[in-house]
């Protein structure tokens, strides 16, 4: 994440499968872990279910276009290499 | 209790001898609706029960084995993670992370007996029927509670270090060893002195253990890292690292010990890895986000605690032996397609946002959750 942010890529949260009102819980979790930026609230799943997301975190890299990217990328290594493939980097 | 996937099949009954399949590795076997965010899995095999912490709902649900169905519901301090059954007294033991407590269950009446306190945030236990102690791993008290399964006197509180929580033993070594998912480390202690003997940095995310004393080996899970480190535990080194699926955090060893079963929370999956050759077998799917897994000793299905699908996953992995193919993960068919369109409400500002809100721009939805 850290490594999007230094790329100018934005981050955007989805919160997913709290299983009773969301909002508290993200409140919690954004507090212990100083999270900052847009959170969209998926209870739900619905994204989710349709995307085939079936553990977190999933990353789902989306280029300018809307065109996905890379999914999944939960390890560091593979996220980093992910931002590097987007921007065409080696 | 409906199955999802392959249904029971009566052509391959359940048992060791009937392990070789070849049309699929793995059968499921059910999906069964549990309490919000399960996590920890105990079985009491004489009375074909399993006991599950459902960390959200602040109780256990006690799952019939036979019918598939949630047959009670016993309250317990806030936040139950993990969960053991000692069988010579018939006590359940949760780790209440929020009650700094450890609750014990009588499972013959499903009546709870006494909350014993333990550290801050206790978050693993193990208990070990031979030394007759429950090991307790406190995660913001980073510490390790000792209490002796009869008596339920705390016997020691020993120093481990932030996010203290599974533990392992070796009894035949005589060591303890204690998890630290915030320091990413392991601390190794005599189990009668409890003296600390040894300690290893880990990967990111430490956060599950499982022990095979005659090869004198221990796994560990760095979740964060997305591997599993070999600890040779005569020495105290690492001494390999697997990658498995997507953020792996729970860790069970079969009862043969010639493989060992990890949750992928990122992935939806439970990976199957070889003891000896490290490598991972086959890659069978559950519920959505898992993380607490155990063997049921009676008949070798597996059962795995699905925090996102709020269900417990009951598998069976019918391979004999490595399979001659290697795992293959099969990429999203979402890859090199359009996002499709969304309209989620924004947690700030209680507005709806789009796909157009961010067109023309290159960006990262992280699906995450708060458990």
């Amino acid at each position: 994440m850290r490594e999007g942010a230094r790329s100018g890529l934005e981050v955007v949260l989805v919160d997913i499968w709290e299983g009773t009102e969301p909002r508290p819980e993200v409140e919690r979790f954004c507090e212990m872990w100083g999270i900052k930026g847009p959170i969209l609230l998926d209870p739900a799943g619905e994204l989710a279910t349709t995307l085939g997301v079936r553990g977190v975190p999933t990353n789902v890299v989306v280029d300018s276009d809307g065109t996905i990217r890379a999914f999944g990328a939960a390890r560091l290594d593979e996220l980093e290499q992910a931002i590097d493939d987007l921007y065409g980097r080696a | 209790m409906a199955a999802t996937g392959e249904r029971e099949d009566p052509a391959f009954p359940v048992g060791a001898a009937c392990r070789i399949d070849s049309r699929s590795p793995w059968r499921q076997v059910a999906e069964i609706p549990v309490g919000l965010d399960p996590e920890g899995i105990a079985v009491d095999v004489a009375r074909r029960r399993a006991f599950v912490a459902c960390s959200r709902s602040d109780f256990v649900s006690v799952v019939d084995l036979d019918k598939h169905e949630v047959v009670a519901e016993i309250q317990t301090g806030a936040e139950p993670i993990d969960i053991g059954l000692d069988v010579q007294t018939g006590r359940v033991f949760t780790a209440d992370a929020h009650s700094d407590q450890v609750t014990v269950i009588d499972s013959a009446t499903l009546e709870v007996e006494t909350a014993l306190p333990v550290g801050g945030y206790p978050s693993g236990l193990t208990h070990v029927p031979e030394f007759r102690r429950l090991y307790v791993g406190n995660s913001l008290g980073s510490t390790m509670s000792v209490i002796d399964l009869d008596t339920l006197e705390t016997v020691a509180t020993v120093d481990a270090e932030p996010g203290a929580g599974a533990i392992g033993v070796d009894p035949t070594r005589g060591l303890v060893i204690c998890v630290n998912f915030v320091a990413a480390s392991a601390n190794f202690y005599d189990a009668g002195s409890f003296e600390e003997v040894g300690r290893l940095e880990l990967g990111t995310g430490t956060c599950a253990i499982g022990i095979v004393p005659e090869r004198g080996e221990a796994f560990i899970v760095n979740s964060i890292a997305g591997t599993v480190s070999l600890v040779d535990l005569d020495a105290i080194e690492v001494v390999d690292e697997t990658r498995t699926g997507q953020a792996p955090v729970g860790l069970t060893v079969a009862p043969a010990h010639d493989r060992i079963y990890v949750t992928n929370r990122g992935a939806g999956t439970l990976s199957v890895l070889g003891v000896a050759d490290r490598q991972e077998w086959s890659q069978i799917p559950v519920g959505n986000g898992p993380g607490g897994v155990v063997v049921d000793p009676y008949d070798g299905r597996i059962f795995v605690a699905n925090a996102g699908s709020q269900t417990v996953s009951i598998v069976e992995d019918l391979l004999a032996a490595k399979p001659p193919a290697p795992v293959v993960e099969e990429a999203s068919p979402w890859l090199g397609n359009k996002l499709p369109s969304f309209a989620l409400e924004d947690y700030r500002t209680g507005e709806r946002r789009t796909n157009r809100d961010w067109a023309e721009k290159k960006y990262i939805l992280n699906f995450f959750a708060s458990w």
